[in-house]
C-alpha cells in the first residue's frame, strides 16, 4: 500500500442553512446570532408560539424591562428575512453528518425534508416543585414559586399585610436560577405594604451575575433569611403555616407562623431531551442533558461534529448565560460552515469499499456519528465529521478502514523496527494516546527523567486505534512487555477509546494467558498529559518487573 | 446470516500440533460480518499461535488470506497457488465454507477454527440471536413472523406446551414462550384464525442433504452439467 501523502485535502461542500430546535429565548438569540452571521435559520418550536410562550422560566419572573427588550427581540426574529420560523412542529427524524444533515420536520404543515448544515439545539428548562421533598401538597397556603410569579403580576393586594415564608435548597442542591427567582419575588414581596417575609434557605447560590446585590436588597427592603443546615418542620393549620426549625444561632428551636408558604423549584433538564438525543445520536449526559463532560471540547459542542446545544440543553442556565451560549453557537457554526466549502484531510479515514463487508460495525461503534450510509447503500465516513480517533478502524472485522499516517501497516513497521536492533534490556512496546500518554511522555524525556532502555513508544490517535492484533503482533515481533497507555476514565476526547482499549486488553490478556503467556505482561494504564514522572514511574516499575522475570 | 464463533485455542492448537506451517484462511462474509473469521480475526489467531508454539519451543509459520467467500469455488482459485507451501489448511469460514475448502485442496488437511452456530441477526456489535433452523419450510406467514421451529425450545406447530411460564420459556424465565408472542401479536393484527387450525407436521425427512437447483437454472444445469 502506497503512503498517503498526508498534505492531500479534499474539498467539501456544506449547506449554508441551520436548523435551531426551540424557540425559547435560547433558541431566539441562537437564531439570531446565526442569521447575523448571514447564514438562514430555520427555527422550529414544538409549542404554540416562539418566544416568550416557550420560555422555561415563568414570564412573570421577569421585570417588565426585561420582558420589554425581550419582546423586542422577538419581534426581530419574527421579522428577519433569513430566519424561517416553524411552530407547532417537531423534529421526526435526523440523517447525515455535519454540513449535510437530513432532517424530517411534522407539524403544522405536513412532514417535509430539509437538508441543513448544522443543528443547534436550544432546549429549555422544565419546573418541577419540590414540595414532596417537604411532604407537603401544593394547594392552599402552600403555593409554588411559579404559582407566586403569577400572582405577583395579577393580584399583589392578596398579600398586602401577610406573611409569606420562602424553603428553598432543601429539596435539591439548588443553583444561581433558582436562588435569582426565590430572590426577586421576596424583594417584590417586601415592597407590598405591610407584608412580612421569610427566606428559610440552605446555602444561598449567588454566584452569578448581579444575584449578590440582589439578596442584600431584599435583606434591605425588610426580607429575613434563616439559614438552616436542616429543613425546617412545616404543617398547615387551618389558619395558615408553622414553620418550625432549629436556630443555629441561639440553638432553640423556633415556631413562627405564616399566610403562605412558597415551595422552590427545580429547573430542569427537559425529559424530552432524552427521545432528541436518540434522534440526532447525541450521547446524553449526567441528569438529562445533552451533552456528556468531555473537556477537549468547546463549550457547546456535542460528540457530533455540526449539532451543537446551548442553554437548557446542556445545563442550568440563566438567559444572560444561554445568550452567550448564542453567541458561541453562532461562532461555531461559522466556523463550521464557512463559506460554503471546507477543506479536510483526504486520508482522515479511507474507507476500502471493496474491503468492506457493510457489517455496520463502525457506523454501531463511531462515537461521533459521522459514517453514515449513502443512498447507493454504502458506508461513508465523513471527513467534516471524523474526528481521526481510529475505533472504527481498530473494530472492523476487515481491516477496511485505515486512519491517516496511522495505517496497519505503518504501526506494524514502527513496531517491527523498534524491535530491529535492541540490547539485553526488556523490550517494552508502549502503545500511547496521543491526547495524554505520548505528551506525558514527552514531558518526562523534557525534565530528564530516566526512562528504561527498551521502551519504545508508538503514538496512537487515541487509545481507541490500539486493535488486538497491534497488542498480540507486539510479542510475536519480541516484545517482553506492552502497556497500552489511555486517558483517564471519562476524560477520551472521543468519549469512548480509552474504553475500548481496556475492554482489549482484558480479550488480549485472556489470549496471552491460554497461548501460555505471563498475562501481566500486557498491562492497561491511564494517564493525563502533565503526569511526566508518573509515566516514567510506571514506565520504570514495568521493567524492573520485566527484569525480575 | 450464518453465525459463527471461535473454537477454544487449545483445541485449535491441538488440531495443528503436528505441522509447522499452516495457511489460515479468513471468509469475508458471513463470518467476517458475526466477527469471528474475517481478515482482523485471521491476524489475531495468527498472532496466537505463532506466541504459543514458540512458548513450546516448536515454532509455527502462518500465512494469512481471506477471501470474498469460501462457499463458492471461484473465490478459491486464488489460494491454488499458494496452498502448495502449506502443511495444513486452518479455515476460519462457516461449515459450508470449510467443507469447500476441503473438496479444493483434498490432498491438504483442512481443520476448522470456527464452530458454526447458527442462522441469526445482528443486535448489536458482537450480539446474535438465532432466528432460523432451515427447516425448508417456513411458516412465517401463518405465526406473525417468529418462528416456532427456532423460538419454541420444542419447535411445536400447534400452540405453546405445558410449560408455557408467565409468558416465558419453561427452560429458561429469559427465553420467551415464542407461542405466547405469536398468539400477542396475532391478536393485535387481528389474525388469531391463523393459528385455530391444526399444522401438520413438517417432513423432518428433508433434513437429508439437500440440494436445490432454482427454477429456470435445471437446463443450464443439464447443458453445462453443473460446470
Amino acid at each position: 500500500m502506497s503512503q498517503p501523502n498526508t498534505t492531500d485535502m479534499q474539498k467539501i461542500e456544506t449547506a449554508s442553512n441551520v436548523l435551531v430546535l426551540g424557540g425559547g429565548l435560547a433558541g431566539i438569540c441562537t437564531a439570531e446570532a446565526i442569521a447575523a452571521q448571514g447564514y438562514p435559520v430555520l427555527l422550529v418550536e414544538p409549542g404554540e408560539a416562539v418566544g416568550l410562550k416557550a420560555e422555561s422560566r415563568p414570564l412573570n419572573s421577569y421585570s417588565q424591562s426585561e420582558k420589554d427588550t425581550l419582546n423586542k427581540l422577538v419581534e426581530q426574529v419574527r421579522s428577519s428575512e433569513n430566519i424561517e420560523i416553524l411552530e407547532k412542529t417537531t423534529l421526526s427524524c435526523a440523517t447525515g453528518v455535519a454540513g449535510d444533515y437530513r432532517v424530517w420536520l411534522s407539524g403544522q404543515k405536513p412532514l417535509s425534508e430539509k437538508q441543513v448544515g448544522a443543528i443547534v439545539v436550544a432546549s429549555e428548562l422544565i419546573r418541577n416543585p419540590l414540595n414532596a421533598a417537604y411532604g407537603l401538597e401544593i394547594g392552599g397556603p402552600v403555593i409554588t414559586q411559579t404559582d407566586l410569579e403569577h400572582a405577583l403580576a395579577s393580584e399583589t393586594k392578596k398579600f398586602t399585610g401577610k406573611t409569606v415564608a420562602f424553603v428553598v435548597g432543601f429539596g435539591q442542591s439548588g443553583n444561581p436560577l433558582v436562588m435569582e427567582r426565590v430572590l426577586r419575588s421576596a424583594l417584590e414581596l417586601a415592597q407590598i405594604e405591610g407584608t412580612t417575609v421569610y427566606v428559610y434557605v440552605n446555602d444561598l447560590k449567588v454566584a452569578a451575575e448581579e444575584l449578590e446585590r440582589l439578596y442584600l436588597k431584599a435583606r434591605d427592603n425588610g426580607v429575613l433569611f434563616f439559614k438552616l443546615s436542616q429543613a425546617p418542620v412545616i404543617e398547615t393549620q387551618e389558619n395558615g403555616i408553622s414553620i418550625t426549625y432549629s436556630d443555629p444561632v441561639i440553638l432553640r428551636d423556633i415556631s413562627a407562623q405564616a399566610d403562605f408558604l412558597v415551595i422552590e423549584e427545580a429547573m430542569e433538564a427537559d425529559s424530552a431531551n432524552a427521545h432528541l438525543a436518540c434522534l440526532l445520536r447525541l450521547d446524553l449526559g449526567s441528569e438529562g442533558f445533552m451533552q456528556t463532560d468531555n473537556v477537549h471540547r468547546y463549550p457547546v459542542s456535542t460528540n457530533r461534529e455540526g449539532i451543537f446545544v446551548v442553554g437548557g440543553s446542556r445545563q442550568v442556565k440563566a438567559l444572560d448565560q444561554a445568550c452567550m451560549d448564542a453567541e458561541n453557537a453562532a461562532l461555531q457554526v461559522r466556523r463550521l460552515l464557512g463559506d460554503g466549502t471546507r477543506l479536510a484531510p483526504a486520508n482522515k479515514a479511507v474507507l476500502d469499499i471493496g474491503k468492506c463487508t457493510f457489517c455496520l460495525t463502525c457506523y454501531r461503534c463511531c462515537p461521533h456519528g459521522a459514517i453514515y450510509w449513502s443512498t447507493e447503500n454504502k458506508p461513508v465516513i465523513s471527513l467534516i465529521a471524523c474526528q481521526g480517533c481510529g475505533i472504527c478502524a481498530s473494530e472492523c472485522p476487515m481491516d477496511a478502514i485505515q486512519i491517516g499516517e496511522f495505517s496497519d501497516k505503518a504501526i506494524h513497521d514502527q513496531v517491527q523496527k523498534s524491535m530491529a536492533n535492541t540490547g539485553k534490556a526488556p523490550n517494552i512496546v508502549a502503545f500511547c494516546c496521543q491526547n495524554s500518554a505520548q505528551e506525558a511522555a514527552q514531558m518526562a524525556a523534557d525534565f530528564g527523567i530516566a526512562l528504561p532502555e527498551g521502551l519504545h513508544l508508538i503514538q496512537v490517535p487515541c487509545a481507541g486505534k490500539i486493535d488486538l492484533d497491534y497488542i498480540l503482533n507486539a510479542f510475536v515481533q519480541g516484545a517482553d512487555g506492552v502497556l497500552v497507555m489511555a486517558c483517564h476514565p471519562r476524560n477520551c476526547k472521543s468519549e469512548h477509546g480509552n474504553t475500548y482499549a481496556r475492554w482489549r486488553v482484558n480479550d488480549a490478556q485472556n489470549r496471552l494467558s491460554k497461548a501460555g503467556l505471563d498475562k501481566a505482561r500486557l498491562s492497561f494504564v491511564t494517564l493525563a498529559s502533565n503526569m511526566g514522572s508518573e509515566f516514567a514511574r510506571i514506565v520504570t516499575e514495568f521493567e524492573t518487573w520485566l527484569r525480575d522475570l | 446470516m450464518i453465525v459463527a464463533e471461535r473454537k477454544p485455542f487449545e483445541e485449535i492448537k491441538s488440531l495443528l500440533e503436528p505441522y509447522q506451517k499452516v495457511l489460515t484462511v479468513g471468509c469475508g462474509t458471513c463470518v467476517a460480518v458475526c466477527l469471528a473469521g474475517g481478515e482482523k480475526e485471521v491476524g489475531i489467531l495468527n498472532a496466537e499461535l505463532k506466541i504459543a508454539r514458540k512458548l513450546e519451543g516448536k515454532p509455527i509459520e502462518t500465512g494469512a488470506i481471506t477471501v470474498e467467500r469460501q462457499c463458492d469455488m471461484e473465490f478459491l482459485e486464488e489460494l491454488d497457488s499458494m496452498v502448495d507451501q502449506y502443511d495444513a489448511l486452518l479455515s476460519m469460514a462457516c461449515g459450508a465454507g470449510i467443507q469447500f475448502l476441503a473438496e479444493r485442496f483434498p490432498e491438504k488437511p483442512v481443520f476448522p477454527a470456527v464452530d458454526t452456530s447458527f442462522i441469526g441477526v445482528n443486535r448489536d456489535v458482537g450480539w446474535y440471536e438465532e432466528k432460523c433452523r432451515a427447516c425448508g419450510s417456513c411458516v412465517l406467514g401463518l405465526t406473525a413472523g417468529i418462528c416456532p421451529v427456532t423460538m419454541c425450545a420444542k419447535s411445536l406447530f400447534n400452540g405453546p406446551c405445558g410449560g408455557t411460564n408467565k409468558q416465558s420459556c419453561e427452560i429458561n424465565v429469559n427465553q420467551p414462550c415464542a407461542w405466547y408472542r405469536i398468539h400477542e401479536r396475532l391478536s393485535k393484527q387481528g389474525r388469531l384464525k391463523n393459528i385455530m387450525e391444526i399444522h401438520p407436521p413438517n417432513d423432518w425427512r428433508n433434513q437429508a442433504p439437500r440440494t436445490i437447483i432454482q427454477p429456470g437454472y435445471e437446463e443450464r444445469l443439464k447443458a453445462f452439467n453443473g460446470k
